[in-house]
């Protein structure tokens, strides 16, 4: 699996297409009402807008003449009708605009979020996780304006524009005619610099999701870096990151900002044309006062175009971070449920791996054709030197990864055939790698089993030992512990973890390296009060200090991939083979003396 | 406090910014020259027929206009130069800050919100200079610009429209006093939400392992919705003044036609004065329009400045001695003297004295949060002992140079930490100039050569998040190996075989005997095997030491340790009678 890295860019998969336009469209639909309305609003308040130039005009070329000051009053009058109006449709559009483009910004974030609850293993392995973060907050966030009043914006100024186009057509559709003349060459640089600007946006996003990702991971390993005395040399990595990616934001502005002088110019070209062939076409009907408000029209022509080149802008800026939205949205989970999945039944404990292979690289099989058979309620030991396969064993028991070949069955169902919720839930897995919550010990313990009493809580601390650390702590189990239970020690986040596996009062209980950090006496304490909790259950352990397992119903020794031995511990012993030897190696030390 | 801030960032850049800001002047002073040229070719050319006048004031308008788009996007490309420098410097300086805060501080921050922090409230920031100083600027000039006309073409209706701006002035200020903690709360929230995505991401072993996808999903969607909530709750606010601010400006309008027609009708200003004036109205309302947006954006500026700033600020308890005693290098003789140490008020170490001389392994061995690792924390003064010394080569080490002493400290710690980089990049990441033999050397003595060569891409395999990827054994033996590397003075080795087989442990342990020789070394271990050949073995209960000595003098003293021995090989006579018998 190719890896990503902090200074690697992510290269796209999913090319640019009209979908993602579709699609961002297909977000808007829930709220199509809502964001008529505004259109609508918007519409109502423009048109009083309009009439604020007529207003005036009746003002100077009518009352002022006539001095008719109280024709002048209720022109104010009215104006100030019109002014009220659109204040208040103003008013109305911000609170809906901002209403549905943060809902829209909800429901893009909580599909992305979705979406990874159902990514497997694997796309958290091959990725810094700094990355996903930021598609999940940051990218989903930039999109809020553009899709609240930029959407809303764009309608209002295409619809400005045909009334304003229409107004000209009305006035002199030849002056039109000249005026449209900009349009052209208009097309022509947006389309000549709009590749250029995709481009820059993309290594924009590209680089900022490299920097982010850095400082992701700075934070989490700060203590390896103060520990290692690595301030200096990282620092000077992140400047790099940081100087790249303020390179690649110069190149971006100097590409978005080009389109302002673009259209300016052009727009004063086509003004001075209208002006030339006006004045030309002055005998032939045109008169001076179409001129003139024809001269005014374009100007406000010109207004909706700049926003809407604006609107381009933010569209483009936009574009780079949905891409890699819908990217992860459209991201096919490699292990998922089948169309035909049904729900694993109440699980026995029956476990057999027929004829298994896998391999988290192609080419490179971790386990080649493995086969074994455990009845219902056995306790099954894996030991093995490590980087044998003894974790990825029990992570395609859990299904988190897909065999390349073979079958696993539980009670004589194929795993990959049931819903991964119903077959999970049935299981208490103990990663390797403990991992903590931040919130209360309480909580962390709970989060197998949510609707555990406290009571029950309390009794998978005890059986694990754990009680009587927890219960002198000042909050006990109240105690609020940080981020990946820093505020444990190793062995204590061990236990808690080893007491949340057992809460999940699981049909399958898989324990890798449950006890590697806690002491002897709490290991040999613990296992005691473990015995009468596995009874009658299937249960998986790994471990390394071999006198944990010794009284396992069979212990499987397995060696790159493949179960050499398999027997009960006297068996085995009996053998004097791998396991033998194995055992023996805790000792050896006592003879070299 | 934060525009005091962000000057102190932005006066490096004074001089460009000043230039800036005159391009901004020129421009704004270019934009009133068009309107003013429409007039003419009305007025003159085709009022006048003065036809051959077309051409130049065509030219006139075509430069002006090339002068102002260039003007423009000049100052633009400025303000993103010095708002992008501003930008990384904070960006930098922010970095710096995290990498020297103790433990204690990210102990009590969370990843999430440092995060939302550097991305987030810098983007506010960033926004703050690249757009909002500028446009500042630009709407101020015109609006001066516009005034000063005004007040040339007609002093007393001048005078009438520039009083509506104190009550703009009064609503902009309410704005802005009632919108800024809607947008605390909000970069509040937003930190809440980045927190829960991000530890969602980083426990997504665990979520799957139980299945509990939903309560999570459930989890974020309170968050997320709680954001929504904040963005609107604060639309609410503004959407009450944006309105009532433009209104304001737009009534502008309605004073010029009916005063400016009273005036005209009393004879005291002319046609043409209005209509004038009407030329120019756009120039006052735009600014006026965009001061509730400018204050927004402002406002939105200051909740995040604050948070940078908080962060900027947090001191480290833990600091580099500036007068500390200066050395070369260390040799390694630690010694504890009384050494206490609580978290808070919670007492995890009691009365630690002991003494370890260069070339001596300290073996702890205890039970589970007896203080072991925090023991060894305290050497590397990742905490300060609350009470009694610790000498390094005689030197108390709160009077060391922080980094030297690190930097002759090597520790493989418990909850091992890889970096998603090559292995290669992993193991020499405190050595970061290391060759290809001398990191393949410290794999080799680690026991990690072996496993890494049967990898595709060996050395250069890159691996994951925190080292996935690779096995618990592999991972540990890497941060060993990381650790052997740095070929320290002392050396801290805590747990770091538990996760590995014996055989392999055994391996390791005898091909170091030679590395330690020159070295103080300390390892924590719960094997027995792991610690027995220590000069001296710490045995550690509820933070003080128990017991202390040689493996032999501990058997003897039947105590703890000699019970944990028991425990694990009690049956190895039994089991050497059934060998032979
Ligand atoms: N996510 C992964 N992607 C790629 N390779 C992996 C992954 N996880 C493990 N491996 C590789 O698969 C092999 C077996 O790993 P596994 O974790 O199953 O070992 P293990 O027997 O549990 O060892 P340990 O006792 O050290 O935990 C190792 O060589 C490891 O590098
Ligand atoms: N950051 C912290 N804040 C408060 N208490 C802490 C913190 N870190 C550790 N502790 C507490 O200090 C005690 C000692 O922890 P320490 O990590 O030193 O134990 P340990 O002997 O290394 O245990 P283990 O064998 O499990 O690794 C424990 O009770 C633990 O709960
Ligand atoms: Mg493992
Ligand atoms: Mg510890």
């Amino acid at each position: 699996m190719a890896r990503n890295k902090y200074d690697v860019d992510e290269e796209l998969d999913t090319p640019f297409n009209r979908q993602h336009m579709k699609r961002l469209l297909g977000y808007v639909q829930p709220y199509k009402k809502r964001m008529m309305m505004a259109v609508g609003l918007m519409l109502v308040s423009s048109i009083a807008g309009m009439a604020t130039p007529y207003l005036l005009s009746v003002g100077i070329d009518v009352f002022i003449p006539q001095k008719n000051i109280s024709g002048l009053v209720l022109l104010a009058f009215v104006l100030l009708v019109t002014l009220i109006i659109t204040a208040l449709c103003f008013r109305h559009r911000l609170v809906i605009m901002s209403d549905v483009g943060q809902s829209i910004i909800r429901d893009i974030r909580s599909d992305i979020f979705r979406k990874l609850q159902k990514l497997p293993f694997e796309y958290y392995d091959s990725r810094p996780h700094g990355k996903i973060l930021v598609r999940v907050v940051n990218y989903v966030n930039s999109l809020s304006d553009l899709l609240s009043n930029g959407l809303v914006n764009m309608i209002t100024d295409l619809f400005t524009l045909f009334v304003i186009i229409g107004y000209m057509l009305f006035l002199d559709p030849r002056l039109t005619l000249v005026s449209l003349a900009g349009l052209p060459p208009l097309v022509l640089a947006i389309f000549l610099v709009k590749g250029i600007q995709r481009k820059r946006t993309q290594a924009v996003s590209r680089k900022q999701s490299n920097l982010n990702a850095y400082i992701h991971e700075s934070i989490c390993g700060i203590k390896v870096t103060q520990a290692f005395a690595r301030e200096e040399e990282n620092f000077k990595i992140f400047r790099e990151l940081s100087t790249e990616y303020r390179k690649t934001w110069m190149a971006y502005v100097r590409s978005i900002f080009i389109m302002w002088p673009i259209i300016e110019n052009i727009s004063v070209w086509a003004v001075s044309l209208v002006y030339v062939a006006g004045i030309s076409l002055l005998g032939t009907g045109a008169s001076v006062g179409i001129l003139v408000a024809f001269v005014g029209y374009i100007w406000r022509f010109w207004t909706p175009i700049i926003n809407l080149g604006n609107f381009y802008n933010a569209l483009i800026n936009s574009m780079a971070y949905l891409e890699r939205i819908f990217e992860t949205i459209d991201e096919v989970p490699k292990v998922d449920n089948l169309p035909s999945a049904t729900e694993m039944p109440t699980i026995q404990g029956k476990v057999v791996f027929d004829n298994v292979t896998f391999s988290y690289d192609d080419g490179y099989p971790i386990l080649k054709n493995m086969s074994f058979t455990i009845e219902k309620g056995q306790t099954v030991a894996l030991v093995g030197p490590t980087g044998a396969g003894k974790t990825t064993v029990v992570n395609l028991l859990s299904r988190f990864y897909n065999v390349d070949s073979g079958k696993v069955l539980i009670d004589d169902v194929d795993i990959s055939q049931v819903t991964l919720e119903s077959l999970r839930k049935q299981m208490g897995i103990m990663l390797q790698d403990t991992f903590i919550f931040s919130g209360t010990i309480m909580d962390n313990i709970r989060y197998s089993r949510l609707d555990a009493t406290d009571e029950e809580v309390i009794a998978a601390a005890k059986a694990v030992c754990a009680h009587e650390f927890i219960s002198s702590l000042k909050d006990g189990y109240y105690t609020e512990v940080n981020e990946r239970g820093t505020r444990l020690s190793v062995g204590q986040r061990q236990l808690i973890s080893f007491a949340r596996s057992l809460l999940a009062d699981p049909r399958i209980l898989i324990l890798d390296e449950a006890t590697s950090s806690i002491d002897t006496k709490t290991e040999l304490a613990l296992q005691q009060g473990l015995e009468t909790l596995l009874k009658g259950r299937t249960s998986f352990v790994i471990a390394h200090r071999l006198s944990t397992i010794k009284n396992a119903s069979v212990i499987f020794y397995i060696d790159r991939g493949r179960i050499i031995e398999a027997g009960t511990h006297e068996e085995l012993m009996k053998k004097r083979g791998a396991y033998y030897n194995l055992y023996t190696a805790q000792y050896s030390f006592l003879e070299a003396v | 406090m934060s525009f005091k801030w962000i000057w102190t960032y932005i006066r490096p850049y004074g001089l460009i910014m000043l230039l800036g800001l005159v391009l901004v002047l020129i421009t704004s002073g270019l934009a009133m020259v068009n309107p003013f040229m429409s007039g003419m070719i009305v007025d003159k050319v085709i009022e006048a027929s003065q036809t051959h006048l077309l051409w130049s004031i065509i030219a006139v308008m075509v430069i002006t206009t090339l002068v102002k788009s260039v003007g423009r996007y000049a100052y633009q490309l400025i303000f993103e130069t010095v708002s992008q420098g501003v930008f990384k410097k904070i960006r930098e300086d922010i970095y710096n800050k995290i990498q020297t805060l103790d433990f204690d501080f990210f102990n009590k921050n969370r990843t999430g919100d440092i995060m939302a922090k550097m991305t987030g409230d810098m983007e506010a920031v960033r926004h703050f200079i690249a757009w909002v100083i500028y446009m500042v600027f630009e709407n101020a000039t015109i609006f001066i610009f516009a005034v000063t006309m005004l007040f040339i073409t007609n002093a007393p209706l001048a005078l009438f429209m520039v009083a509506i701006t104190p009550v703009t002035g009064f609503f902009a200020v309410r704005l802005a006093k009632e919108v800024k903690p809607t947008f605390f709360a909000i970069r509040e929230q937003f930190s809440r939400l980045n927190t829960v995505v991000q530890e969602n991401i980083s426990g997504n072993r665990v979520v799957k392992a139980f299945a509990k996808e939903g309560y999570e999903i459930e989890k974020f969607e309170r968050e997320n919705e709680a954001y929504r909530e904040k963005n609107v709750a604060s639309a609410q606010v503004w959407s009450k003044f944006l309105p009532i601010i433009d209104a304001l400006a737009s009534s502008l309008m309605v004073a010029m036609i009916l005063v400016g027609g009273i005036l005209v009708i009393n004879g005291s200003m002319s046609l043409g004065e209005l209509v004038t004036f009407n030329g120019f109205l756009w120039a006052l309302n735009n600014p006026m329009r965009m001061v509730g947006w400018l204050i927004n954006d402002t406002q939105r500026f200051v909740a995040s400045a604050e948070k940078v700033m908080g962060l900027l600020e947090s001191e480290p308890k833990i600091t580099p001695n500036e007068d500390a005693v200066q050395k070369d290098r260390i040799r390694g003789s630690v010694e504890f003297c009384h050494v206490g140490f609580s978290y808070g008020d919670e007492k995890v170490l009691e009365d630690i004295s002991f003494t370890a001389e260069p070339g001596q392994t300290v073996a702890i061995i205890g039970p589970t949060g007896a203080g072991k690792s925090t023991l060894l924390n305290l050497i590397c003064r990742f905490y300060d002992c609350t009470e009694g010394a610790i000498y390094i080569d005689g030197t108390d080490i709160r009077q060391m140079d922080l980094k030297l002493l690190r930097e002759s400290i090597a520790s493989a710690m418990q909850d091992v930490f890889l970096f998603s980089d090559t292995i290669e990049g992993n193991i020499a990441y405190g050595v970061p100039g290391a060759t290809e033999e001398q990191i393949q050397w410290a794999a080799q003595m680690a026991g990690a050569h072996e496993f890494i060569s049967t990898f595709e891409e060996g050395y250069d395999t890159i691996v994951g998040e925190r080292g996935v990827g690779l096995s618990g054994g592999q991972k540990q033996r890497i941060a060993l190996a990381r650790a052997l590397l740095k070929n320290p003075s002392i050396l801290i080795l805590d747990d770091t075989t538990s996760s590995v087989d014996s055989e392999t442990e055994h391996r390791i342990h005898s091909s170091l005997k030679s590395y330690y020789r020159d070295k103080t070394t300390f390892i924590i271990a719960h094997r027995i095997s792991s610690v027995k050949n220590a000069d001296m073995i710490l045995v550690l209960d509820e933070g003080r030491i128990i017991e202390q000595g040689t493996h032999d003098e501990l058997l003897a003293q039947k105590g703890y340790y000699y019970s944990v021995f028991q425990n694990q090989f009690g049956d190895f006579d039994s089991f050497i009678s059934k060998e032979v018998g």
